[in-house]
This record gives C-alpha cells, structure tokens and sequence, in this order.
C-alpha cells in the first residue's frame, strides 16, 4: 500500500503541541498578553531583588504622599512607604491569589460539570441544582460567612501556605464563586461529546467510565477550559481586588487591592495623589486585560472557525 | 446450522424508544407512543459464518448491532453468545470477557475515532482497558500486528499520526485494526463502507474477508446494499420496520427471493439477477413508515403490490420456503 508518502516524526504528542504554540504564538493579541503576563509574573517571583523587602511604617524611606522622583520612582504613601515597592510586593499576592483560585475553581468546576454531564439522570440534576447555587451567590456574602469559620479554625495569627487567614478567605471564596461558571460550560460541552461515536467506540473496547472520562472526554474539554480559565483569572483578579477594597484584605501582606484601599482612606484622590491610587490601578487593569488577550487568542486557536474576518 | 455451532443467537429481540410526550400528555396521563426501532428479531450467527443484515434506512439495523455490542438495552427478548444470556450484564468490568470476544467496526471512521489520540493509542486503547497484554514490548506488537493486518503499512508509519493526518480508507482500518487487535470471534461491521470511495471499498471488504478465512471469525455486516451482501455473505437477512422479513441463503435471497420486499429491493438494483428469480414486480413505492407508526397486520402492506385482505388484519409468521429460507408472508407456500 503506497497510501503513506509522509515520514511522520514518532513524537506525535510533541508535533501536535508545536502545531498549536505556533498557531497561538502568530496572534497579535496573545503577544501582547504573554509579554505582560511574563513581566509581571517576573516581578512577583523576585520582589525583594527588585526593590528590596516589603516596607512598613516602620522601616519607610520617604515623606509623606512625596510625588514621584528619581528616588521614588512612584511616589510614596501617607506614611512615607515607597509606592513602587508596595506595588511590587503586591503582584505577588494579587497573582498568587488569582492563579491559586483559578486553580481550585477549574479542578472542581471540571470535575462536577464532567461528572454531571457524562452521568447524566439525577446525578446530573442534583450537582447542578449545587452549581446554581454557587453560581448565584455572592462572593462578599459568602467571604462574610466563612471568615469567622476560617478564623477559628487557623487562628488570627496563623498561616496557611504562607498566606495570612484574610488571604486564605479570600482563596477560597474566589475559587468557590467561579467554579460554577466553569461547571456549566464544562457540563454543555460534557453532554455532546458524550453523544460522539467515539464515546460508543470507547464502549466497545472495553473502557470504563472513568478512562472514557480522564481519556476521551477531558482531553476534548482542553479547549473550552484554557480558553476560560484565562477569564477565569481575569475575573478572579478583579473580584480580589473589590474584596481587598471592601476591606477583606490583610495590611501586613497587601495586594493590589489592599493598595487601592488604603490610597482611597487616606484620601489620595482629594490630595491628588494620583500616583497612589494610579500604580496599583494600571496594575490590575493590564493583569486582567492581557489574561483575556490571551483566553480570546486560546480560543481563537482552538476554534478556527471563529476567527474574525480581518 | 446446528445450534451448537452458533456463536451469537437473538430471540425475539426488542428495542422500543419510549416518546417523550409533551407536557399535555403526562398531564392528562395520555401514553406517549414508542419508536418500535427492532420488534422481535430472531438471528443466529454461526461460528465463522458471514450474515448480512439488509435493510433501507431506519429499518433498525444500527440499533441490532447496538444490542449485540451491548451499547443498547433491549426492552425484551435475549441475547445470547455461545448459549450465555448476556441480555443483563452490565458494567465495563463485568463486560470485559464478551468485550474480548465481540468487537464493533462503525459507519463512520471519523467520528470513530477521537481526534485527540494518535493511531497507536487507538489501537491499543482495546488491548489495555482488555488487560490483553503484559508490557509495553507485547502491546506495541499486537499493535502493530493489527495494523499490518489492517492493511497499514509499515505499522509504524502511522503510530504518531491523528486521525485528521489519515485518508477516508485509512481511518477505516484503523478502526478494523482496532476491533482486531484483540482477536475477537465475532464483529459486527456496521455499514463499514459505505462511506468510502469505490475503488477503497474493494480494499477494505478484502480485510474483512481475509479475517474469516484466516481466523475463522464470525461477521455480521450490516449494509443497504444487497449486491454487497451477496458479494461477502453466506446468509442475508432482511429488515423491514424493525422485523425480519425473509432470511435465507445469499444465492437464494438475491436469486430466488419470496418476500415481496426483498423482491422489489433486488428489482431496485438491476446489476445483479435481473433476469433469474421469480415474478417481476413494479418498483417500491411510497415512503417507509415511521418506526413510530408501525402499520397494522404485515408491516410492509401500505406499499406491497400484492398486498390482500388477510395483510391488514394479520402479521405474517416466518414461514419456511426451503432449506434454511425463511419468508414471513401470506403468500410464501
Ligand atoms: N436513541 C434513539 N432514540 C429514539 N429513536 C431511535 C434511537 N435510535 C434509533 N432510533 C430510531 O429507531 C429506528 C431505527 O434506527 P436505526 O439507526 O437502527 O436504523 P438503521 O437501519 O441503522 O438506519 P440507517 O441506514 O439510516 O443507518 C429509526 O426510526 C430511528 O429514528
Ligand atoms: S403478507 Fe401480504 S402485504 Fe405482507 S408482504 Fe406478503 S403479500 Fe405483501
Ligand atoms: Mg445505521
């Protein structure tokens, strides 16, 4: 049989996954949201090389509210700290907190919608009666009600993987308030991959529900998870930052939106300090917006047919 | 055939799908009908033996052959392999035995096979969720065996390549080299090349031949086509709404044929038999019934030139019209 003229290379997974970086990598907008992101999680890996370690009202280098200058290059705060190394500081917590949540919000996102879309019948219908309720609630009510849980159990002083208990509240709350989202899409997507020949061929070659799930079924979720999971974290960024702002935060670790909080306190718009209120801002703003650049580029990759026209 | 020959018996097979009713209905507790897909089916296959199961479109072939590889319940009548009522069982586990020996080649290879998983995953998904093989040495020459059997060559040509990197003919035998792979005795094709060009179709029909010849293993292959029946079969049985309504062997289906359906079906392709057999009949006419709709008395009545009184009150039993030829009509002798 001279079917065959190609010499393919062995590394099929390999050559796929090339395939797919180069297509991904040929759009304008994932660029821009890499180099982003890139930077950013540079600056969060090495912060106390950058601009030495975390400053406090204690150990703070400046005046107060000083505009910036060639020593701080982003002004300082009302207490004198540098803004530039508050900023700094804070990515690492901002990313960290994000990138865990979006972590737990995909894991038990994907596991509920695939189970209850594969399993179909009641199961179906008590999971997702579980992810409306998620799906409605409130991240502030629900941050509200397990924060007084979460402090008894670790204590005000303790720490949870090097993060303080208002931190690890705020962890969880994202990651229990965008896991439904994720569920909903993953459990559509679950119902009509299950309807496909391969599924029944899978059957057939004696594959048990849980291979046909892990094997056939998720690896065919790929594309809507990336895609949304980059949302997931945009969204988990901003609902971080509006929790810090409301006064969830923790002052001895601050995030970007601890920042925001703190400059609105001391009143840094009517002072017109907008260096204050501006640096963290830009922050989140970029963070977020190249987190979608790159889910919309996933997207795009994964699903040709969606391209826009230019 | 003696029975004890027989690999695989159906009796009185039956696949009703119940109609969702509107929400009127259940309020009122009027009973939603049921698409009466397969209704009461008698088939043996013998070990070894090629059947042909023919019928047009939405006769119900495709659910017998999900029955058979157990991707269907049937609502009544048992399947049975090798005397063992399997109708029950239930679970990949408690499967896996008849999983070994009952393999499934389908209509359309692409949407067989799962885009994301190379040919050799393919192939060796059965080989592993069976527990066929020890290591990693074994399994990658079954796999390649299987190919190779397939009618890949060399083998390992195409373990790295997906689905969408093959021809039509190729993903056909890549799903052939899968159900082989674990050597079953028995595969159900299922319209296994209807798809594919003409000039590949010869190809792959020449696989599935082979395998009988060299591995004695039992096919049943469903098609629409009664020319091809004859062509690979030793016996044709044909469907019409969910029944059989005349089996026999393939010479006498396609050369003597008694049932006014399977008569008029030959008449619709004159290449084969045009002239032997016995009176001729005008064309088919008139669309199949819905399988949700089944007529009353002989389910072929509505459009059987020769249709009588006695046909609209009563369904025909299989009658014998020779050696191992059954017809189930009123005028069969
Ligand atoms: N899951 C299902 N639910 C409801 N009805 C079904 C289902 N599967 C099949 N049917 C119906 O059962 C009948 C027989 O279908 P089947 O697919 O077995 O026919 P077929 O002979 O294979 O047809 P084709 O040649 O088009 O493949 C059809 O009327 C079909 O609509
Ligand atoms: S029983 Fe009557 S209607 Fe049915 S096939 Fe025979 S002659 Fe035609
Ligand atoms: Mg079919």
């Amino acid at each position: 049989m001279s079917e065959s003229t190609v010499r393919y290379s062995p590394r099929g997974r390999a050559r796929a996954i090339k395939g797919f970086l180069r297509q991904f990598l040929s759009y304008g907008s994932a660029q821009v949201g890499l180099v982003c992101l890139v930077f950013f999680l540079v600056v969060a890996a090495v912060p106390n090389i950058l601009v030495g370690p975390l400053q406090t009202a204690i150990n703070a280098t400046g005046d107060f509210l000083v505009p910036p200058s060639g020593q701080h290059l982003l002004g300082t705060d009302e207490v004198g700290r540098d803004v530039l190394n508050l900023v700094v500081h804070g990515a690492r917590i901002s990313l960290m907190i994000a990138l865990l949540s979006t972590v737990i919000s995909l894991v038990v996102g994907t596991t509920i919608g695939m189970t209850a879309g594969y399993y179909g019948g009641r199961v179906d219908v008590w999971l997702m009666r579980l992810t409306d309720f998620f799906f409605v609630m409130p991240s502030f009510v629900l941050a509200l009600v397990i924060t007084p849980v979460v402090l008894e159990v670790m204590g005000r002083g303790g720490e949870i993987l090097g993060f303080r208990p208002s931190l690890f509240v705020i962890l969880v709350v994202i990651g229990m308030t965008s896991w439904a989202f994720v569920a909903r899409i993953v459990r559509s997507q679950t119902l009509s991959l299950k309807e496909r020949t391969f599924i029944d061929r899978a059957r057939v070659v004696g594959s048990s529900n849980f291979n046909i799930m892990v094997r056939h079924i998720l690896p065919n979720l790929v594309p809507q998870i990336a895609a949304n999971g980059a949302l997931v974290v945009a969204g988990a960024i901003y609902v971080e930052t509006s929790l810090s702002f409301l006064g969830l935060g923790d002052p001895l670790q601050p995030s970007w939106g601890t920042l925001l909080s703190l400059a609105q306190r001391a009143g840094a718009a009517s002072a017109g300090a907008w260096w204050y209120l501006g640096a963290p801002g830009v922050c989140v703003l970029t963070v977020s917006l190249s987190f979608v650049l790159i889910g919309n580029a996933l997207d795009d990759t994964f699903n040709p047919r969606r391209r826009v026209i230019p | 055939m003696p029975d004890t020959a027989d690999i695989l018996r159906l009796e009185s097979l039956q696949v009703h799908f119940p109609i969702q009713g509107g929400l009127f209905d259940r309020v009122l507790g009027r009973p939603a009908g049921a698409v009466r897909a397969v209704d009461g089916i008698d088939l043996n296959i013998g070990r070894g033996e090629i059947v042909a199961l023919v019928g047009e479109s939405g006769s119900g072939k495709t659910t017998v052959g999900r029955v058979i590889t157990k991707l269907a319940q049937p609502t009544g009548g048992k399947l049975l392999f090798e005397g063992r009522d399997m109708t029950a069982e239930r679970g990949s586990s408690a499967l896996r035995p008849y999983r070994h020996r009952v393999q499934m080649i389908f209509q359309d290879a692409y949407q067989a096979l799962n885009p994301r998983h190379t040919v050799f995953d393919i192939v060796a998904e059965p080989l592993r969720s069976l527990r066929l093989v020890k290591n990693n040495a074994q399994l990658t020459e079954r796999v390649s065996e299987a190919l190779a059997a397939a009618g890949l060559n060399p083998p390992d040509d195409f373990f790295a390549r997906f689905p969408h990197e093959l021809s039509g003919g190729q993903r056909q035998r890549v799903v052939i080299a899968g159900a082989l792979a674990v050597r079953p005795e028995l595969i159900v094709a299922d319209e296994p090349v209807s798809m594919l060009d003409v000039s590949i179709r010869a190809q792959i029909l020449q696989v599935l031949v082979d395998l009988r010849a060299k591995h004695s293993m039992a096919l049943l292959f469903i098609t629409h086509d009664l020319p091809l029946a004859w062509l690979i079969a030793d016996r044709i049985a044909v469907l019409y709404l969910g029944k059989l309504v005349e089996i026999g062997t393939a010479d006498e289906i396609t050369f003597n044929p008694c049932h006014p359906y399977t008569v008029a079906l030959r008449n619709a392709t004159p290449q084969v038999g045009a002239n032997a057999g016995r009176a001729e009949l005008p064309a088919l006419q008139g669309e199949v019934p819905s399988a949700a709709r089944v007529p009353k008395g002989c389910r072929f009545h509505p459009r059987c030139p020769l249709a009588f009184d006695r046909c609209r009150q009563e369904e025909p039993p299989a009658i014998e019209v020779g050696p191992q030829h059954l017809s189930a009509c009123w005028l069969a002798k």
